[in-house]
């Protein structure tokens, strides 16, 4: 079991954003979160990553208990998290952006080390290299990453994601804004994650068409709560689902 | 005295310390909670209320470099202290409109950091301003004549009838802008503003009326607090980040974002501080800056904080 | 906030390009930071006080100095980190007692002073910055001020007895370098054209050190993890750092850089005013930090010298000179954030352009 959550509940005074939601994860099966606006996918996200502290419940990530955990522990540990906007360095070159992450890879999450030179770090150059160049953006090393365009934005974000060779991944909308194209592409990136990395993704998505193509599951929330859980064709049959979704809308 | 009587003049005595705090700690309150707006220039507009006033009550000699070599020597209205208390606050109004729309404006999405070096480099000009045409000496802001010498409030004690008249301007005034605050359209959207700047932001109100009236009734009342605290506090040109920094510890105990707190906040600031001039006056200037760090430590939000300002 | 990255070309072709692309290379190395500060060093004082357009002099040069090092260490924090403290005369004037006091009480060998100063200040910044780093932006602004204002009563008032209150400290007693160099002593020659006296040498040699730590640190990985942070901290905490950690140390480093100012400032006026640790001083820093560029090791520098000159020499003939200060201060922060040395980088860029263009 890669992930785990036992009745994870966030409230935000009398609100109830997330209500008991369990979720269970094995390795190499990704999942799906979906559900209407407000229903809580990405408050459970940050509940999951550290971000926001539960106010009950708990969530266990190999059998080890990460409940309201620091992001920067929880991600140590192997989880990343690639946001929805693309959320880079900008007036740093894309080679420092790679660099940086590869320090939180390479070196922990903290380290006393202002008096090494950070060229003398092989081992971090090497990995920066190599993440740039995994998702082709080694010929724009020297850029400064908000001269990007914005699809290679996105994509030195994921890079950044998965720089430190993640088990798990959350992708929160990644496809939010996107054309037609860039979302085939996008797709077709995760497809590549999921099978040369082996990285076990959980995503956060309202395009029913991606949530198909790229989940083994999918978990429905409404209104904090969980309220369908299984493959592809379990939930499309499901007519909970089709009602919380605003009245019987076709999937 | 008795032992209400004690009481009493520990109350009379915090309320109106208490008062100038709070004055200013309002606007600066409800522009950080709505407009999510550091404004260190807030305490240029106690200093206009205080120099302005002086001219308007009386009469301002100016002693400073830039006045001596353009041969300017005193200037005042000679009109009393209610004309002034009810011309600055207008003056500062038109003041707190002119610098949102010119100086907030363009440096709303800019960090953090933009904000409170700007807001302090033109805390700094007008200080220096101040000084340049005034000059650096202390001045004597007398009070009226119509409030000197005690009231007597039969066994409670008796009181000067200028603290009195402190507690008195100030309640009123409070009391109308929370009014005004809690009953109006515009009110509604200061108190919807803070408590969710973003919904407001996306809706795109923020460059209408009701954001640029905050910046002005803030800056009213600090201009107010001038007028009142200049018999009280030195009148110096350094005497605006004096006032500035207790009001900001007070929008930080009392909650950001609430008028409420800031009443609050600036009395529990107003009674450690004459607390310990009674009892320690040594202690007295550090004690509000451990409360104040204390209460920061322990409850981020401020006693009654509607607001996150932090991320 | 900006990085001074650029890249180092050779081509192939022009002399121009390929000596500048050189040039490049060179400015690259570490080494000429520290060779230029020695430069510095050596031909600053020679402009300063012979050039009858500045009228300086050397006390108020080995001011610059312990300014320059006051701001290098606040830039860490605001240009590299961009962390605004309001209070961080709370280090400076904290450790510039701490100095006069070990001097009086114990031994007033200046290295020893400055190392007292500097453990004083970092011990100050890391319990100052525990309490003030929870928060972030304005609370940190405001805990910061309050702090440094805390100080400030504290010294005036119930320690006063210790510091002299608001007459300062009186009783600082330096002593000769080492136990036997004694600071007034002036070298003869050309060493004493470049190196003047023994004062100078401790000013100018901490100075120097300065720079060059601070370019180590900037060069480390904190280099890179400072200025992610200013630009997208939470990035940086999903990337597996402790972001709260690092900001920590940003603020003991800038504090111990202060902690090494004040110590020598101590030793430079044989006095502590209590003002060193006032809200104005604090705000001085920022305006100094802020004027001469920030993210920069020289733009610091840079302010300190138009800072100390207009205070202590312009302000003869104009008293207002803190208002037009304010006013470039304001200029800066509103046009041109990269402050004096961005604007002196920026001429060199263009005169780089000139010269490499062939088709302008």
């Amino acid at each position: 079991m890669l992930l785990k959550t036992s009745g994870l509940t966030k409230q935000f005074g009398e609100l109830t954003a997330v209500d008991g939601v369990d979720l269970e994860l094995k390795e190499g099966e990704s999942m799906s979160i979906i559900g209407p606006n407000g229903a809580g996918k990405s408050t459970t996200v940050n509940l999951i990553t550290g971000l926001l502290n539960p106010t009950d419940g708990t969530v266990e990530y190999r059998g080890e208990e990460i409940t309201g955990k620091e992001p920067h522990e929880i991600v140590q540990k192997g989880l990343s998290k690639s946001f929805q906007t693309a959320s880079i360095f900008p007036d740093l070159t894309v080679e420092r952006n790679a660099v940086v992450a590869s320090l939180g890879a390479e070196h922990g999450s903290f380290s006393l080390n202002f008096f090494k030179r950070l060229a003398g770090y092989d081992e971090v150059a090497g990995r920066a290299r190599q993440t740039l160049e995994d998702m082709g953006l080694y010929e724009q090393r020297d850029i400064k990453a908000k001269s990007l365009p914005y699809g290679d934005k996105r994509r030195l974000e994921m890079a950044l994601a998965l720089a430190g060779d993640p088990d798990l991944l959350f992708l929160d909308e990644p496809t939010a804004g996107m054309s037609p194209d860039e979302t085939d592409d996008t797709v077709d990136l995760i497809q590549r994650i999921k099978e040369e990395r082996g990285v076990t993704i959980v995503l956060i998505e309202h395009d029913m068409e991606i949530i198909f193509r790229v989940s083994d599951r999918i978990a429905v929330l409404n209104r904090g709560a969980k309220i369908a859980d299984g493959t592809p064709d379990e939930i499309r049959g499901d007519p909970g689902v089709q009602e919380a979704y605003l009245g019987g809308v076709e999937i | 005295m008795s032992v209400a009587g004690s009481i009493f003049g520990f109350a009379i005595q915090t309320l109106a310390v208490s008062s100038i705090y709070i004055l200013v700690a309002i606007g600066l309150s409800i522009t950080l909670g709505t407009l999510k707006f550091v404004n260190f220039a807030h305490a240029a507009m106690y200093l206009v209320g205080v120099y302005v006033g002086l001219a308007i009550a009386l009469k301002l000699q100016f002693s400073g470099d830039i006045a001596s070599r353009i041969g300017l020597e005193s200037f005042g209205f000679d009109l009393g202290f209610l004309a002034a208390l009810a011309i600055v606050p207008i003056v500062t109004f038109g003041l707190g409109l002119l610098m949102e729309r010119f100086v907030a404006r363009p440096f709303y999405d800019r960090p953090d950091t933009d904000q409170i070096l700007v807001t302090f480099g033109i805390l700094l000009i007008v200080q220096e301003l101040i000084r340049a045409f005034v000059g650096g000496r202390s001045i004597t802001f007398s009070r009226p004549d119509w409030a000197e010498g005690a009231i007597s409030l039969g066994p409670l004690g008796t009181y000067a009838s200028w603290r009195l008249t402190i507690i008195g301007i100030t309640a009123v005034l409070v009391l109308s802008v929370y009014l005004y605050i809690e009953y109006t359209d515009v009110g509604l959207a200061v108190r919807a503003g803070t408590e969710d700047a973003e919904m407001v932001n996306l809706l795109g109100i923020r460059a209408t009326r009701p954001f640029l009236v905050i910046f002005g009734v803030g800056s009213g009342l600090a201009g107010a607090a001038g007028v009142v605290g200049g018999p009280v506090f030195s009148v110096i040109p350094e005497i605006g980040v004096g006032v500035l920094v207790p009001a900001f510890l007070v929008v930080v105990v009392g909650g950001v974002g609430s008028i409420v707190g800031s009443v609050v906040g600036g009395l529990l600031i107003g009674a450690v501080e004459v607390g310990l001039q009674l009892t320690a006056p040594t202690w007295s200037s550090v004690g509000i800056y451990i409360r104040a760090a204390l209460v920061l430590l322990v409850r981020p939000a401020g006693l009654m904080g509607v607001v996150e300002v932090d991320k | 906030m900006s990085e001074q990255t650029e890249t180092a070309t050779s081509p192939e072709n022009t002399d121009t390009a390929g000596l500048l692309g050189r040039w490049d290379e060179l400015r690259e190395r570490e080494s000429f930071s520290i060779l230029g500060a020695i430069v510095f060093v050596i031909g600053f004082p020679m402009v300063f006080t012979n050039l009858p357009l500045f009228n300086g002099y050397m006390s108020l040069v080995e001011l610059i100095y312990v300014w320059s090092i006051f701001a290098i260490g606040f830039d860490l924090l605001l240009g590299y980190t961009g962390l605004l403290s309001f209070g961080h005369a709370v280090f400076w004037g904290g450790s510039a007692y701490a100095a006069g006091l070990f001097s009086a009480n114990f031994y007033g060998e200046p290295l020893l002073m400055v190392l007292v100063a500097t453990v004083t200040a970092s011990v100050l910044a890391l319990v100052i910055g525990l309490l003030s780093l929870r928060r972030g932006g304005i609370y940190f602004a405001i805990l910061t001020l309050a702090f440094g204002q805390m100080m400030y009563f504290l010294a005036l008032g119930p320690l006063g007895g210790i510091t002299g209150g608001e007459d300062g400290f009186t009783g600082v007693a330096v002593e000769p370098l080492l136990g036997a160099l004694s600071l007034e002593r002036e070298f003869a020659g050309i060493l004493g054209t470049l190196l003047h006296d023994i004062s100078y040498v401790l000013f100018a040699g901490f100075f120097v050190l300065t720079v060059a730590v601070a370019v180590r640190i900037v060069r480390s990985p904190y280099g890179a993890i400072f200025q992610a942070i200013a630009e997208n901290e939470q990035r940086v905490r999903f990337l597996g750092l402790n972001v709260w950690r690092y900001k920590l140390t940003a603020f003991v480093l800038s504090g111990a850089f202060a902690g090494v100012a004040g110590g020598l400032h101590t030793i430079h006026a044989q006095y502590v005013a209590v003002g060193s640790l006032y809200w104005i001083t604090s705000g001085d820093i920022v305006i100094i930090t802020v004027l001469g560029g920030i993210g920069s090791i020289f733009g610091p520098v840079a302010g300190s010298i138009a800072f100390l000159y207009v205070e202590n020499i312009i302000s003869g003939e104009i008293a207002f000179w803190l208002l037009v200060l304010g006013s470039l201060f304001v200029s800066v922060v509103w046009l041109f954030p990269a402050g004096i040395w961005g604007i002196v980088t920026g001429i060199r860029s263009t005169v780089r352009e000139r010269l490499l263009g062939d088709d302008s």
